[in-house]
């Protein structure tokens, strides 16, 4: 069953993959200069998917979120010039605050997810320690209430 | 069994400590101390007790302390004069009994307030703080025979003539046997000693006090019969009316003859004559009876009960009528004899005897089948044969403890050879229905139980019963309560054991607890009295339930206690321990009273502080600690108990306690977890804010899309 899930997983990815590359090539043969504007603007994108092989590529698909915000204003831009060339895109693009905006948005993704988990992990210590203080609390109004036999009792039964 | 008996001897020996002080008052009683005369409350509180001059009050009576009455003195027990100041007319006497031996609670119950000829009227009896013993004791009040004494010298001439006995003495006491027989007693001490003319004219007799001592205690060897004589003074046991008949015939002997018959002879020589000839044979042999006499003696004195003369007979022969013949002797006598440490035997019973006093030597000769080969050849009795054979079998079946089951032989061995006598044990010798009254003169007068209890351990008294012949009644009643008295010997907890059976055996056995043993506590009714007055010097540390008063409760309460004596059986468990003496002792009150109880409350109120733990929570044992200091001061066992035993709030507490032992359990494991669970923790951390982060980005990203598609349309 394992097998099969695992055939499953790796069937969909191979399909995305294609899928991918198949919208990639036909974005080529239809829209160059778009494609020339995505492939430069999400190139930290292409890395992160390369190198982040955890499950889920939660890395990957953090440095993707971010840095298509920063293409995305690029790709409509030139989406509204009537004559889209291959020259005016890359003018457009090779420009050094786009290129900043591009990769300096990628690099936020990639900060959100280093800086993610001690965040939550505070968050998780916290609830915790705020729980032991009200067992605590509760301990000791029990023991107020019962005694030192409440112990004996606890530790003979735990015996 | 063997291994039982080794663990009984250590646990009833510990108990046999006390010496004995044999020139005490009381005979032998522990020493008791000096009366204060100074403080006359030291007497109890249900006796009017005030000295005056050298007289006490006692009930209904004032007894002179120097006029004693030596003729009316029944054995240890002294007489004193007394008056009635409830009546003007006749005067009275009082015994005051031993207090190191039970009197005998039946005899007082059928005799006191009830006139009987022939019967020494017994007027009342107490329990009366006497002055001499410094100690309590049971005093009985007898109407004074107007005529005085019939025997009043050892070698003087009785003054009745003998053709006169069969109305003066034979038919005064029928009248009282055939009374004491209705009832199934036996009176025991009928002797020409104990004999009084109840007129000034002498016409007829009364007999003396009869529930002063154990019964046949008071009594001489020779007045014994065979069966009976060779126990222990105080083991001679309840016995029969077959028994004072025997005692009749010897009474009449003695008054015929002027003095007490055999005299001259010690008490073993007594026991080796009759139980050579007989007991007719062995008087008419030594002493010259009238011939008027002779032949209800001779039918008195006949060793075989089936045979001896009853009412029928001594009828027939006061209305001048002949009566059939007895046999003078009907023991066997053997064509030659058995020697056992140089002595000759002819008999079984002389045999017995002969084994019971040489114990040791007796064992050679029944392990080499001498003994067996001289009852079958010597007396051609092969059923007493076969039955030694039997028990000599058994031997070989013994476990480890040979020596016990020697012991146990020999004991069996004597009683093959005599088992209508007493169950004889290494030293020990009481007959079965006595075996109650022998416990106790042994436990009182420093000998300790431990023989009582070596014979009940080994089963001696089961191989009694199995001897006996026919069926008794009697018999099978001292069945029932043998039956019980082996369990009893052999729980080893309070409650239990020797003293147990002390009080099961003997009713008017006094409680013997050092705490109120000076009280004379008979009566479950006047334990708390007694334990109130010792609470008074109680120890801080001491409980007020013993061994003693833990049997004596659970003898003499109607009340089943079996629940309490078995939460006893711990002391470690302070808890239940305390709450089952506290629990006996308030259903004592609650039976018996009385009502108010001050000082033994405040005793058991300092002990109760184990018992408070029943409860768990603070706020209960609090209160219920505020809630004792109280009810103590009310005298109020039962409120006591009931505190600490309110069934309701006590399940209540203990649900609560559950449910909070769980619930601490609960946070215990939940504080575990989350103080053990940081790297776990910090795992999940890191994989939630990865997947935060990456929904954060998708959603940045979507959002940006959406603005820009947005601003481009509008």
């Amino acid at each position: 069953m394992a097998k099969g899930k695992s055939t499953k997983k790796g069937g969909r990815s191979a399909f995305s993959g294609l899928s991918v590359v198949a919208s990639a090539v036909l974005l080529f043969m239809v829209a160059l200069p778009t494609f020339v504007t995505l492939v430069v603007g999400l190139l930290p994108s292409l890395v992160a998917f390369i190198f982040d092989r955890s499950p889920g590529r939660t890395m990957a698909r953090c440095v993707f979120g971010l840095n298509f915000s920063g293409v995305a204003p690029y790709i409509l831009e030139l989406w509204q010039v009537p004559s889209q060339t291959v020259g005016g895109a890359t003018q457009q693009i090779f420009q050094p605050l786009a290129l900043s905006i591009m990769y300096g948005a990628a690099g936020l993704g990639w900060l959100l997810y280093l800086a993610m988990p001690p965040i939550v992990a505070n968050v998780l210590n916290l609830s915790a320690q705020r729980r032991v203080g009200e067992l605590r609390k509760k301990q000791r109004a029990l023991i107020k209430t019962w005694g030192d036999s409440l112990i004996k009792e606890v530790d003979r039964s735990g015996n | 069994m063997a291994e039982q008996a080794e663990d009984q001897e250590q646990e009833v020996s510990s108990g046999a400590a006390r010496e004995p002080v044999m020139d005490a008052p009381g005979g032998g009683a522990p020493a008791p101390e000096e009366p204060d005369e100074a403080n006359p409350e030291a007497g109890p509180e249900n006796v009017e007790f005030s000295t005056g001059g050298k007289s006490i009050e006692i009930g209904n009576f004032r007894v002179f302390l120097d006029l004693r009455m030596p003729e009316f003195d029944m054995g240890p027990c002294k007489a004193y004069s007394a008056d009635n100041l409830r009546r003007d007319e006749g005067s009275a006497f009082a015994v005051v009994a031993d207090p190191a031996l039970p009197t005998r609670q039946e005899h007082i119950n059928f005799l006191t307030g009830m006139h009987m000829a022939g019967q020494i009227d017994l007027l009342d009896s107490e329990i009366a703080y006497w002055p001499p013993f410094g100690r309590n004791t049971m005093v009985l009040f007898y109407e004074k025979p107007a005529g005085g004494r019939v025997v009043t010298g050892e070698s003087k001439k009785a003054t009745i003539d003998e053709h006169e006995i069969g109305t003066v003495v034979i038919e005064p006491l029928m009248g009282v046997l055939q009374s004491f027989g209705e009832k199934n007693l036996a009176h025991r001490n009928i002797r020409a000693g104990n004999l009084f003319y109840a007129d000034p004219l002498r016409q007829k007799v009364v007999l003396g006090d009869c529930a002063a001592t154990p019964p046949g205690y008071a009594q001489p060897l020779v007045y014994e019969t065979t069966a009976r004589m060779s126990a222990d003074a105080a083991g001679r046991g309840s016995g029969t009316i077959m028994d004072d008949l025997y005692a009749l015939g010897m009474t009449l002997a003695e008054l015929g003859i002027g003095h007490r018959p055999l005299s001259k002879l010690g008490d073993q020589e007594i026991m080796d004559l009759k139980l050579a000839k007989g007991s007719f044979q062995a008087i008419a042999s030594q002493e010259r009876l009238p011939l008027v006499l002779i032949e209800p003696v001779r039918g008195l004195l006949c060793d075989d009960p089936e045979e001896r003369w009853g009412f029928a007979e001594l009828n027939a022969w006061l209305d001048g009528r002949r009566t059939k013949p007895v046999q003078a002797n009907s023991e066997k006598r053997a064509a030659r004899s058995q020697n056992l440490s140089g002595r000759d035997y002819y008999t079984v019973r002389s045999l017995a005897q002969g084994m019971a006093k040489n114990w040791v030597s007796a064992l050679a000769p029944l392990r080499d089948g001498t003994i067996e080969i001289w009852l079958r050849r010597g007396l051609g009795d092969n059923d007493r044969a076969k039955a030694l054979a039997d028990a000599m079998r058994q031997l070989q079946w013994a476990g480890a403890d040979k020596r016990a089951a020697e012991d146990v032989l020999v004991a069996r061995a004597i009683l093959i050879m005599d088992h209508q006598g007493p169950v004889r044990f290494k030293g020990f010798s009481a007959m079965v229905d006595g075996l109650g009254y022998m416990l106790s003169y042994d436990v009182q007068h420093g000998r300790g139980p431990q023989r009582f209890a070596d014979v009940i351990v080994r089963d001696i008294p089961a191989y009694w019963f199995g001897r006996q012949e026919g069926f008794s009644p009697e018999i099978q009643k001292l069945q029932q309560v043998y039956k019980n008295l082996r369990y009893y010997v052999q729980q080893q907890s309070a409650g239990y054991g020797y003293e147990r059976c002390l009080y099961a055996l003997v009713r008017n056995q006094h409680c013997l607890s050092p705490m109120i043993e000076q009280e004379y506590v008979v009566e479950i009714s006047q334990l708390l009295p007694a334990l109130e007055k010792a609470a008074e010097s109680a120890s801080e540390d001491s409980w007020p339930v013993d061994r003693h008063i833990a049997a004596f409760i659970a003898t003499r309460l109607e009340d089943d206690i079996e629940g309490q004596l078995m939460a006893m059986q711990n002391p470690s468990d302070e808890v239940e321990y305390s709450r089952a003496i506290i629990s006996m002792l308030a259903i004592v009150q609650w039976r018996h009273g009385p009502d108010n109880l001050q000082n033994l409350s405040h005793w058991v109120a300092r002990l109760m502080e184990p018992a408070i733990k029943v409860f768990h929570s603070k706020a209960r044992r609090e209160r219920v600690e505020t809630e004792i200091p109280k009810l103590a001061k009310r005298g109020n066992l039962v409120e006591l108990y009931n505190l600490i035993n309110d069934e309701q709030e006590r399940r209540k507490d203990q649900s609560e306690f559950v449910e909070a032992v769980a619930e601490y359990s609960e946070a215990e494991s939940e504080v575990f977890d989350l103080e053990s669970s940081g790297p776990a923790r910090l795992e999940l951390a890191e994989k939630v804010g990865q997947q935060a982060a990456a929904f954060a980005s998708t959603m940045i990203a979507l959002l940006t899309v959406s603005a820009l598609f947005l601003m481009h349309i509008f």
